[in-house]
């Protein structure tokens, strides 16, 4: 009776337990083992890739150290944010933007590789396309960072160190210890992805998508910054010609920023952020901007922290032409017409608020950065025919840009013009790029891969750590500062990085 | 001014409702007087070994004394029939006799062991504390509710050796850290097991807490098994007792101020006079004087109110209460209100079969300041005006503006809100059922409910809510855990030897629903969605689930009650480990001895009481997260791009992730001497293994971390509790009690022979080393030449041999080489607290203070009100005593010169903010007063006590910052929101 009791008991005890033993999967994400097993899971997967890019850690941190380090913008004073240490080139080896910027772009390439591993070249068309997205986007990515964290190719031929490259037969060890790479041998591998993935691209995408006209205008891009002047041509030409896209009208042109990116043909390539993705206080135009919606500027921190504007070197040199369609980008904070200053450092800092990050779809803080434009395959193209000599098509390219933003008559480049004011033609090209591309992340780098000096003598936070008060900066394209330092802490982790000086 | 006035009005209706609660009890009791039989009684009181005691009291149960014995120990009274007599001495067990007829009666007193003889809950069962073989402290409600909080770690703060109560912050909606026996753990959660009413989780309130006992060592621990490798708090509610029915009522209502400690910031003329001595402020500025500070803290309220019923017969016994607890902060627009009922039930049935039905319910209601506060209370500029000529707040937009962030946030608050509100519900089912003399079966079963709201409002009229046109923000979220525990016990003695045998089978299942969304285009003044004209980011949500099972069993055997032995077993299974290894076995064995019980011991009168205690055991730890173990693509807005739903890689997985194994040993040693000496000592080794980690990996992997099972801790410590009866006379009495706990920390070893499990960060991990030791760039102080930083850098000379050289360049030192580890560490080196209790006749005075020495602490705001003149839109600190400013060359000073944008990265991440973070504090100080009996019992009330006290009043320490105290495993101090000082007026009737 006793044991016959305690022994129903007992059993009743485990029955009841092992009834309910089960395990659990998390509802917001699938298991890696089931990720990529067919097609639809391959293109959401590949979604996931293109979604990193719009990660704040990546789009907001890569705008900084690209763009603040030139001579179009000027700090109007102090930040805590280490964005201010990109603008005055006194860089730290735990740079938390430098470290954002590497820890996601190296993410990318990761999530890149797994799809471009699950995907055998002889698939179908679709897959193939989404093999060459991810191929893309892996170019892309080893690309911009060796433009920050390595020395400009044309500097001893890129025989400097570079950054770790990383393909998709790798062992987990292998990327745990993995070095630098040199910079010509990750240009290589670069030129090398774009140049399958164009191959592989064969359907027609959207510009917040790769597609092969993305690979070939990065590949323009690439082979100029190599000073591969023929093959920067020919890569222009394909996405000039390939009908593809064409440049915005003198009318369209003031609202490029404020368009959304899928209407708009001059746009190659952008990181699209749709009206649910406003980064508000956090985006890049916060710090450019602070107005109402309607793009009428209004004090420090009403929509934005509006602490970084046009420097005043670039505001009086794209004001030489008052008709340059160029000036609506730039919003100066005026009251009854009276222009404002930032009043934090001395000389007051003007405030040029610029709104190239602003306004689109009508929301103040949203922004989609544009990565590639067809505006800038002219200019490439004017590059390089200004390197082989051919004067006349370098300007003919120039002089389309400048027609575009309203410029017609004496505004309009010859080659009789540049000589009467002493220019030589590549000097002509690099301004319109920079008064084209300004605010783009492009002019820092264009000035120190042709091996000359960004000069800002403007009101600035940029020159506080030399003397007080003073505004005068030169950084020279031999500076060890032209590139970032590796981030200690991926360093710590992995001892094989070396350290830039 | 308005805000204190509101507040006091509703203070006062609380007191006029509970004023007239009373009123109606006393008259009710009054009327049902009734007179019976008068008898005399006479009698002898004695000691244990027959010793007549004089002075003692004789008293009628609720009444005043009515005799106190003569020297011969002799006492006679008058009585009516069926009075109770309650006769007592110091440091004696009173005696309570029934008058039932008269004449002379003997009356023997047991000395009080009141701590060893108190029973004590140790998870499965529940013995005499003497009987233990484990370490174990316990903390009666009375003692955790000197200080006033809502939060029970709050309570414990310094009151059981080896217990580490830390809090980030003085807000009344946050809670506390709490740590036992150091930190074993490095990704894992370092918090307790907590076990209500004998099943794990659950919820209580502060005010329904009858005692909470800790478990500490394996042999109490163990048998939680994969959860109880920080060890287990045990909390017990307070449940009725057969006889007289009991009404209680408190109230404490009292002040709160912030604690600003050495921590001064500048007014306007000293921030003038410092920006002058490296750049040209505007002179206007000078102008504007406002203390940012003092327009952020105030003075607030805490009201603390409990109306408790409790009671029963032989059969069925209940205990029902409701609490109102209020705080305001002492931060402006941040508060917490807290409703909690709980009714405990228990039915007798028959001899056999019992039912237990525990109910609590708790709403909170948290109110937080929408702006934050303290950011700006530290950093903004005191030129910039907050109030203009009109007395309202400045829109900051419209005027000149100094400070860095362009906004008054005073006034933006006046439209903005930010609230919580959450609602716990546990039901407890409990049946005890005795199928033998020696055979019984229990099950314990709970269902817990937690559902939480929060609400943020930016009005489109403040500056965050203006780009948006109103903003709000809402969560909900809702988890339901239940859990189901069935023991069979088995107990027999043979002669002396004594047995028990349990088995017990559990399992616990739980989820979690949350949802957010986010919508702006609001009109002003409407914090509701469907006012809103669109969405701001599209809503996230999801579920989490986990499951735990467990079977155990437990075998305790005594001899004669001098000898005791305990073994047990645990199998564990969990959803979260891998597939390859989700279960996992634990054991554990203690023993104990009282020597006292031996013959050999009993000639030695100075010694009362003596055991020896021993342990060793395994026990796990799994607070890890739900899903670490998979590998995962995550699903979620943030992969979405373009419209489109993406999934990308978001964790590496780790299919064979298993528990956290702790290894600990204890040798302990308790002794009564002089029967007013209580000594509790405890040595202990815990070794951690399998430590789950979250260990960084570099980005080329694609991942930046994986969870892993890496190396061991060791914690290895000495902890004692003493307790002295200095005083012992009838009408005074002193007692001191004093905790202290010694904690030393190594890491024993990585996987793969790594050096450091998190290489470059400020606490590395590093073997060899106590975990939360300090590795940073060591700051060289200044040179007097330029008064540039200096920093020590370590250099290698060619034969591999290292020296320090100085610089001025962090860039050179932020690295491996230069990082040095500085023998400090955000442990302290010792713990604990001292309390003193003082009775004369009816007055109490107690005083408690808890102490924390040798640990470090980073005081990371520094970087932004001590930054030789890097953030001149930023107040400064101004500086203490001994702080220097370098002005010219050959000036030997701590801080270097001041300069626009900073003095090359001086306030950049190095053993510079760290600061001592020692401290000693008065948790509290009471002086209470019982009133006389013969005057309650007219208002047939049967005790009353008023109270004054006050909790934090002073903090000696020599940190810079407004409070030294920091969640110890952290240890960075940033923006502190100060602990509180309370003044606390308190009144406590029953009935």
């Amino acid at each position: 009776m006793y044991n016959y009791k305690s022994i129903i008991l007992a059993v009743t005890l485990v029955l009841l337990l092992s009834a309910c033993k089960k395990n659990f999967e998390p509802s917001t994400a699938i298991d890696e083992n089931s990720a990529l097993t067919n097609a639809a899971d391959i293109e959401t997967a590949t979604i996931g890739t293109y979604a990193v890019l719009r990660n704040p850690a990546y789009v907001r941190s890569s705008h900084f150290l690209m763009e603040y380090p030139g001579d179009e913008i000027a700090q109007g004073q102090n930040s805590s944010d280490d964005l201010s240490r990109a603008y005055r080139y006194n860089h730290i080896t735990t740079s938390g933007h430098a470290t954002n910027f590497w820890v996601q772009s190296y993410f990318v390439i990761g999530a890149a590789n797994k799809i471009i591993a699950a995907i055998p070249d002889n698939s179908s068309a679709d897959l193939r396309q989404l093999k060459g997205e991810n191929l893309f986007l892996r170019a892309m990515m080893h690309f911009n960072l060796v433009r920050v964290f390595g020395r400009p190719y044309p500097q001893n031929s890129g025989d400097n160190p570079g950054i770790p490259v990383l393909k998709e037969d790798l062992t987990e060890e292998q990327k745990l210890t993995i070095s630098r790479s040199k910079v010509k041998d990750v240009y290589a591998s670069v030129i090398a992805d774009l140049t399958n993935a164009a191959d592989m691209m064969t359907l027609p995408k959207a510009n917040p998508f790769a597609s092969r006209q993305v690979a070939n205008a990065l590949l323009a891009r690439i082979y100029l910054y190599m000073e591969n002047n023929d093959k920067a041509i020919e890569f222009a030409n394909k996405v000039i010609n390939s009908g593809n896209y064409s440049l915005l009208s003198q009318s369209e042109f003031p609202n490029y920023f404020k368009m959304a990116p899928e209407g708009n043909s001059e746009t190659i390539f952008c990181i699209r952020h749709t009206k649910t993705e406003d980064q508000d206080f956090s985006a890049i135009g916060s710090m450019y901007y602070s107005g109402d919606a309607n793009g009428n500027p209004a004090g420090q921190a009403q929509s934005g922290w509006g602490e970084i504007y046009a420097s005043k070197k670039y505001y009086d040199f794209l004001s030489t032409n008052p008709a340059d369609k160029r000036q609506s980008f730039l919003s100066p904070y005026r009251i009854n017409g009276v222009l404002q200053y930032n009043t934090r450092l001395t000389p007051n800092t003007p405030m040029y608020y610029i709104n190239k990050y602003n306004l689109q779809e009508g929301i103040i803080n949203l922004s989609s950065p544009v990565y590639i434009r067809l505006a800038e395959m002219y200019l490439i193209r004017a590059e390089a025919n200004a390197k082989l000599g051919n004067a006349q098509l370098a300007l003919d390219d120039v002089n389309l840009i400048r027609q575009r933003s309203g410029l017609s008559g004496t505004a309009l480049h010859t080659v009789a013009s540049i000589a009467l004011s002493s220019k030589s033609v590549l000097d002509v090209v690099l301004e319109e790029r920079w008064l084209e591309l300004a605010f783009e992340g492009h002019r820092a780098y264009d000035l120190f891969r042709n091996g000359r000096s960004v000069v800002r003598n403007y009101p600035g936070t940029h020159a506080l750590n030399v003397t007080p008060n003073n505004i005068n900066q030169t950084i020279t394209a031999a500076d060890n500062r032209v590139v970032f330092f590796i981030p200690e802490s991926e360093r710590a982790k992995n001892p094989n990085l070396t350290q830039n000086p | 001014m308005k805000k204190s006035k509101q507040s006091f009005h509703r203070v006062s209706s609380y007191l006029v409702l509970l004023f007239l609660v009373f009123t109606t009890i006393v008259l009710q009791r009054a009327n049902a007087q009734a007179k019976s039989e008068k008898l005399i009684i006479s009698g002898t009181v004695t000691d244990n070994n027959n010793q007549s005691l004089a002075g003692a009291n004789v008293a009628i149960k609720g009444k005043k004394t009515v005799a106190v014995t003569d020297a011969g120990g002799k006492f006679s009274v008058d009585v009516f029939k069926g009075d109770v007599l309650v006769i007592s001495y110091v440091n004696m067990t009173p005696a309570e006799i029934v008058a039932e007829k008269s004449g002379p009666i003997e009356i023997k007193l047991q000395t009080q062991d009141k701590l060893l003889e108190e029973v004590v809950i140790v998870g499965y069962s529940s013995k005499k504390a003497k009987y233990l073989s484990s370490a174990v402290s316990t903390v009666s409600g009375d003692k955790l509710r000197d200080v006033t909080s809502n939060n029970l770690a709050s309570l414990l703060q310094g009151k059981a050796p080896g217990v580490l109560v830390s809090s980030a912050s003085g807000d009344p909606t946050s809670g506390s850290n709490i740590l036992i026996r150091g930190a074993g753990t490095i990704s894992a959660g370092s918090g307790p097991l907590v076990v209500v009413d004998g099943n794990i989780g659950g919820t209580y309130n502060p005010s329904d807490v009858e005692s909470v006992t800790i478990l500490k060592d394996a042999a109490a621990t163990g048998l939680y098994g994969s959860r109880a490798g920080n060890g287990v708090m045990i909390i017990t509610t307070k449940s009725g007792k057969a006889g007289k029915s009991k009404i209680e009522f408190s109230s404490v209502v009292g002040l709160n101020n912030a604690t600003t400690g050495n921590f001064k910031l500048m007014n306007s003329r000293q921030l003038f006079d410092y920006l002058s001595s490296f750049s040209t402020p505007d002179p206007a500025m000078v102008n504007t004087n406002t203390n940012w500070w003092d327009l952020t803290f105030r003075q607030s309220l805490t009201q603390n109110y409990t109306l408790s019923a409790s009671g029963g017969n032989d059969k069925t016994q209940y205990y029902i209460s409701g609490n109102l607890y209020k705080e305001e902060g002492t931060l402006i627009e941040n508060d917490k209100t807290a409703h909690n009922f709980r009714t405990n039930l228990t039915h007798r049935f028959s001899n056999k079969l019992k039912l237990s039905v525990l109910l609590n319910g708790i709403y909170t209601k948290d109110k937080y300041n929408p702006e934050g506060g303290l950011y700006q209370a530290y950093t903004y500029l005191p030129f910039d005006a907050a109030y203009g000529t009109d007395g309202r707040p400045v829109d900051s937009r419209y005027v000149q503006w100094y400070g860095r962030d362009q906004s008054n946030y005073l006034y933006s608050m006046q439209y903005n809100s930010s609230n919580a509100r959450s609602f716990n519900l546990s039901s407890d089912v409990n049946i005890d059922y005795t199928i033998t003399r020696h055979l019984s079966f229990a099950t314990y079963n709970r269902a817990s409910f937690f559902d939480y709201s929060s609400r943020s409002f930016y009005d489109k009229r403040s500056q965050g809510g203006a780009t948006n046109g109103g903003e709000l923000y809402n969560s909900e979220s809702f988890s339901k855990t239940f859990v189901s525990s069935n023991r069979l016990r088995y107990e027999n003695s043979f002669g002396n030897h004594n047995i028990a045998v349990l088995a017990v089978g559990e399992a616990t299942q739980s989820a979690y629903d949350v949802l957010s969304t986010s919508v702006k285009g609001l009109p002003p003044g409407r914090p509701f969605a469907s006012t809103a004209t669109a969405v701001i980011n599209v809503p996230t949500g999801g579920r989490n689930e986990y499951s735990f099972h467990k079977y155990l069993a437990q075998a305790d055997y005594n001899f004669a009650n001098k000898y005791f032995a305990v073994a047990s077993f645990v199998r564990d299974r969990s959803s979260r480990f891998g597939n390859n290894n989700s279960a996992a076995n634990f054991y554990q064995l203690g023993a104990s001895w009282i020597a006292t019980t031996e013959n050999f011991m009993k000639g030695i009168n100075a010694i009362n009481f003596l055991k020896l205690r021993i342990s060793y055991g395994t026990t796990g730890n799994a607070e890890i997260g739900d899903y670490a173990s998979l590998g995962l693509y995550s699903l979620s807005t943030s992969s979405s791009y373009a419209g489109q739903p993406g999934a990308a890689p978001s964790q590496k997985a780790n299919p064979n992730l298993t528990w956290e194994k702790q290894k600990a040993a204890n040798i302990g040693i308790d002794i009564t001497l002089l029967k007013r000496i209580e000594l509790s000592v405890d040595v202990y080794q815990k070794t951690a293994e399998d430590l789950l980690y979250r260990k960084p990996l570099p980005a080329t992997t694609g991942y930046s971390f994986i969870f892993e099972n890496v190396g061991s801790v060791r914690n290895r410590g000495i902890e004692f509790s003493l307790t002295t009866k200095n005083i012992m006379k009838r009408d005074f009495t002193w007692e001191t009690n004093l905790n202290m706990a010694f904690n030393r920390n190594k890491v024993l070893s990585l996987n793969a022979g790594a050096l450091y499990s998190n290489p470059g960060a400020a606490q590395p991990i590093g073997v060899g080393y106590d975990m939360d030791a300090w590795n940073l760039p060591v700051w060289a102080g200044v040179d007097p030449s330029n008064g540039d930083p200096l920093w020590e850098k370590v250099v290698m000379d060619a034969n591999g041999k290292k020296y320090v050289t100085y610089t001025n360049n962090y860039n050179s030192v932020a690295n491996a080489t230069s990082r040095q580890y500085l023998g400090k560490s955000s442990a302290p080196k010792f713990s604990g607290g001292i309390s003193n209790t003082i009775t004369y006749k009816g007055f109490t005075l107690s005083a408690f203070m808890n102490f924390v020495y040798g640990n470090y602490v980073y005081n990371d705001t520094r970087f932004y009100y001590d930054n030789d003149g890097n953030y001149d839109s930023y107040n400064s600190m101004v500086f203490p005593k001994e702080w220097t400013r370098w002005q010219k060359a050959g000036d030997i000073a701590t801080h270097p010169r001041a300069l626009p944008g900073g003095n090359k990265l001086s306030n950049a991440s190095s053993s510079r903010y760290l600061e001592d973070g020692s401290y000693i504090r008065l948790r509290n100080i009471t002086l209470g007063y019982n009133l006389p009996t013969n005057f309650l019992e007219k208002m047939k009330i049967s005790s009353a006590r008023v109270f004054i006290s006050g909790d934090n009043l002073w903090t000696g320490t020599n940190f810079s910052g407004p409070d030294p105290e920091v969640v110890l495993s952290s240890g960075v101090s940033s923006f502190r929101y100060p602990t509180s000082k309370k003044i606390l007026f308190g009144l406590s009737v029953s009935f």
